[in-house]
C-alpha cells in the first residue's frame, strides 16, 4: 500500500492537471469572446441596425441580414415547433413500444447529427432547382428541418420524466388520453419543452451550411420570401471573407449579435428550467 | 403498546358490528375472473363481493394481487398493452371489463387515489375543476360551489380557502393526499379505490385520512388497499386476504384479526411472513 504522502502527491497531481484543463478551455473561450468583443464593438453603431449593406466605403449596415434571419428562423420555429412538439409527444404517449415510434427515433437522432450542409443541399434539389431560384422559403424550410430534431429529442426527453402516477390520476378521473396529454403531461414539462425551442432557435440562428444553398443571402432590403433573403450567418461569411477593411468590421459586429443572442436564448432557458422546478 | 392495540380492536369490532346490522346490497361483484402481465397470471379465478357504502380492505404481502384488482376496477390495467383480465366485474350488475363500455365512462364512476399524492401542476382550483369539467358543463358559480363541497368533504377547506388559486404544488404531502381525495370526489364517482393512500404520510396525515374514510363510507363504496395492517382494523368493515395471486379469506375486519379461518390469513396477520 502506497503511503500517505504518495496518495497525497498523486491526488495533487491529477488535481492540477485537471483544474489546468480546465483553466485551458475556458482561456480558449474567453479569448473567443475577447477577439469578439474587441473587433466587434467598434464596429457596433447605430447604422448597423438602420442601413442595408452597401458598397464598400460607403456607410452600410446589417439591418437586411438581422430582420432576414428573425423571418426565416421565425418561420423555421413556426413550421418547427409544432412538428417537433407533437413527433416528441408522440414518442413518448402514444407510440411506445411501438415499431412506428423505433424507427421514428432512430431516424431522428440520425437528423440530429445530420452535417447542416446536406439539409441545405436536400432543399437545395427539392426547391431551388425545381422552382428555379433561391428564396427566403427554401432558408425557413431548411432551418425548420434542423429545428424538428432538437425538438423532437428534448420534447420527448421531458415527458418521459413526467411521473406516470401524474398520467394515471388524470386517466383515473375519467380524462381521454387527449385532455392528458394537454392540460396535464404537457404543462407538467412545459419548462423543460420550452427550454428545447429556446435551445433550437440558437441553433437555426447560428447556421450558415443550409442557407447558402437555399436563400443565399442578398445585398439589398427585401422582405419577399419567394427571392433570395439576406441572414447574419451569411453575411458574415460573405463579408468576413472580403478585402475592404469596413466590411471585415460588420463581419464582426454580426458574429457578435449572433453570439450575445445565443447567449441570451441560452441563459434565458436556464431560467425557465429553473422557474419550472 | 398494548393501550394502543386495544382501542384499535374495539373500534374494529363496532365498525362491523354496525355494518352487520342491515346487509349492504352489493356494489361490485368479481366473477371468475383472471389477469394476465403478458405470460405472468397475476389473478387467479377471483369471485369477491363488495358491499355498498362500506369500506372493504384488501391485504396481502406485495405482489399479492391487491393492488392489480384494485387496477381492474377501473381499468387502469387498459393503459399497458400486454395486460389483459378475463371473467367478469359487475358493477350496479354491468360487466365493466368488458370492451362494449368506454373506459373514460367506467373511470368517472369509480375513482381512484394513489399511493403517492399526484398533484397536478395547476392551481388548487383546477386540480379539483380538471376532473369535473370532464363529465359536466357548470358555470362558475356552479364549481365554485363544487370546489368548496369537495374540499369540505375532504376535510381540507379551512387550509385551502384561502389560496386556492396558488399552485397545489406549493402544500405539504398530507394536504396534496386529501386534495386528491377531494379531487376524486369532485367527480362524485360512487366508488372510490385507495391504493395505500397513507403509506408516503406521516402518522398525523394518515389519521387525517382515517378519519376521512370514515367519513366518506356514509356516501361512497370503498376499496383500500393497505400494507398497514392495524389500518385495516381501523378503517375496514371487511378485509379480504390475497396471497400469490388468489383470495384466501373474506371476512368482516374484527373476525378476520382476531379469528381467521384459514392458517395463511394467522400467519400473515401475526407476522410469521410478508
Amino acid at each position: 500500500m502506497a503511503s500517505l504522502a504518495a496518495r497525497r502527491a498523486k491526488d495533487n497531481a491529477v488535481k492540477a492537471v485537471s483544474t489546468g484543463f480546465a483553466v485551458f478551455a475556458l482561456f480558449l473561450l474567453a479569448w473567443i469572446l475577447w477577439t469578439l468583443l474587441a473587433r466587434g464593438l467598434p464596429a457596433l453603431s447605430l447604422s448597423v441596425f438602420t442601413h442595408v449593406t452597401a458598397p464598400p466605403g460607403e456607410t452600410g449596415g446589417l439591418a437586411n441580414a438581422i430582420v432576414g434571419s428573425l423571418i426565416q428562423v421565425g418561420i423555421a420555429m413556426l413550421i418547427g415547433a409544432p412538428i417537433g412538439i407533437f413527433a416528441g409527444t408522440f414518442l413518448a404517449e402514444n407510440g411506445k413500444g411501438t415499431r412506428v415510434a423505433s424507427a421514428a427515433r432512430f431516424v431522428n437522432d440520425i437528423l440530429l447529427s445530420a452535417p447542416s450542409i446536406l439539409v441545405g443541399l436536400f432543399i437545395y434539389t427539392l426547391l431551388v432547382v425545381p422552382l428555379g431560384g433561391f428564396s427566403g422559403w427554401a432558408g425557413a424550410l431548411a432551418l425548420a428541418i434542423l429545428v424538428i430534431p432538437v425538438v423532437v429529442r428534448t420534447t420527448e426527453d421531458m415527458l418521459n420524466l413526467v411521473p406516470v402516477g401524474l398520467r394515471e390520476a388524470a386517466f383515473a378521473l375519467g380524462a381521454p388520453q387527449w385532455k392528458v396529454v394537454m392540460f396535464v403531461t404537457w404543462r407538467a414539462a412545459r419548462a423543460g419543452i420550452v427550454t428545447g425551442l429556446l435551445l433550437s432557435i440558437a441553433r437555426a440562428a447560428g447556421e450558415t451550411a443550409p442557407l447558402l444553398f437555399t436563400s443565399l443571402g442578398n445585398n439589398a432590403w427585401s422582405l419577399d420570401l419567394t427571392k433570395p433573403m439576406a441572414s447574419l450567418p451569411v453575411a458574415i461569411y460573405q463579408y468576413a471573407g472580403s478585402p475592404f477593411d469596413d466590411w471585415v468590421a460588420l463581419a464582426w459586429a454580426g458574429a457578435l449579435l449572433i453570439t450575445v443572442g445565443v447567449l441570451v436564448l441560452n441563459v434565458a432557458s436556464r431560467l425557465v428550467l429553473a422557474r419550472g422546478h | 403498546m398494548t393501550s394502543a392495540v386495544d382501542p384499535t380492536l374495539s373500534i374494529a369490532t363496532s365498525v362491523a358490528a354496525k355494518a352487520d346490522a342491515p346487509p349492504a346490497p352489493v356494489k361490485l361483484k368479481v366473477e371468475n375472473l383472471q389477469f394476465y402481465y403478458g405470460q405472468s397470471h397475476a389473478l387467479k379465478s377471483i369471485n369477491f363481493e363488495i358491499p355498498e357504502k362500506r369500506v372493504t380492505a384488501m391485504i396481502g404481502p406485495s405482489g399479492c394481487g391487491k393492488s392489480t384488482l384494485l387496477r381492474v376496477f377501473n381499468r387502469m390495467y387498459d393503459l399497458y398493452p400486454g395486460q389483459r383480465a378475463e371473467g367478469q366485474v359487475l358493477f350496479d350488475g354491468v360487466n365493466i371489463i368488458g370492451r362494449e363500455l368506454d373506459s373514460t365512462v367506467v373511470r368517472s364512476r369509480i375513482g381512484m387515489v394513489f399511493q403517492k399524492p399526484t398533484p397536478f401542476p395547476m392551481s388548487i382550483y383546477d386540480n379539483i375543476a380538471f376532473g369535473v369539467r370532464l363529465h359536466e358543463r357548470l358555470n362558475k358559480a356552479q364549481m365554485d360551489e363544487r370546489v368548496e363541497w369537495c374540499l369540505r368533504k375532504a376535510a381540507i377547506w379551512d387550509e385551502t380557502k384561502d389560496r386556492l388559486h396558488t399552485s397545489a404544488l406549493g402544500m405539504s404531502g398530507g394536504q396534496q393526499q386529501r386534495l386528491c381525495i377531494a379531487r376524486t370526489i369532485a367527480v362524485r364517482p360512487e366508488v372510490i379505490l385507495l391504493d395505500e393512500p397513507t403509506s408516503a404520510l406521516d402518522p398525523i396525515s394518515t389519521s387525517k385520512i382515517e378519519d376521512l374514510i370514515d367519513e366518506l363510507k356514509q356516501d361512497f363504496t370503498i376499496v383500500i388497499v393497505t400494507h398497514n395492517m392495524q389500518q385495516a382494523a381501523r378503517c375496514a368493515d371487511i378485509t379480504s386476504f390475497f396471497y400469490l395471486g388468489e383470495l384466501i379469506e373474506v371476512a368482516p375486519s374484527d373476525v378476520i384479526f382476531t379469528n381467521p379461518k384459514e392458517i395463511k390469513t394467522r400467519d400473515y396477520i401475526t407476522g410469521r411472513f410478508g
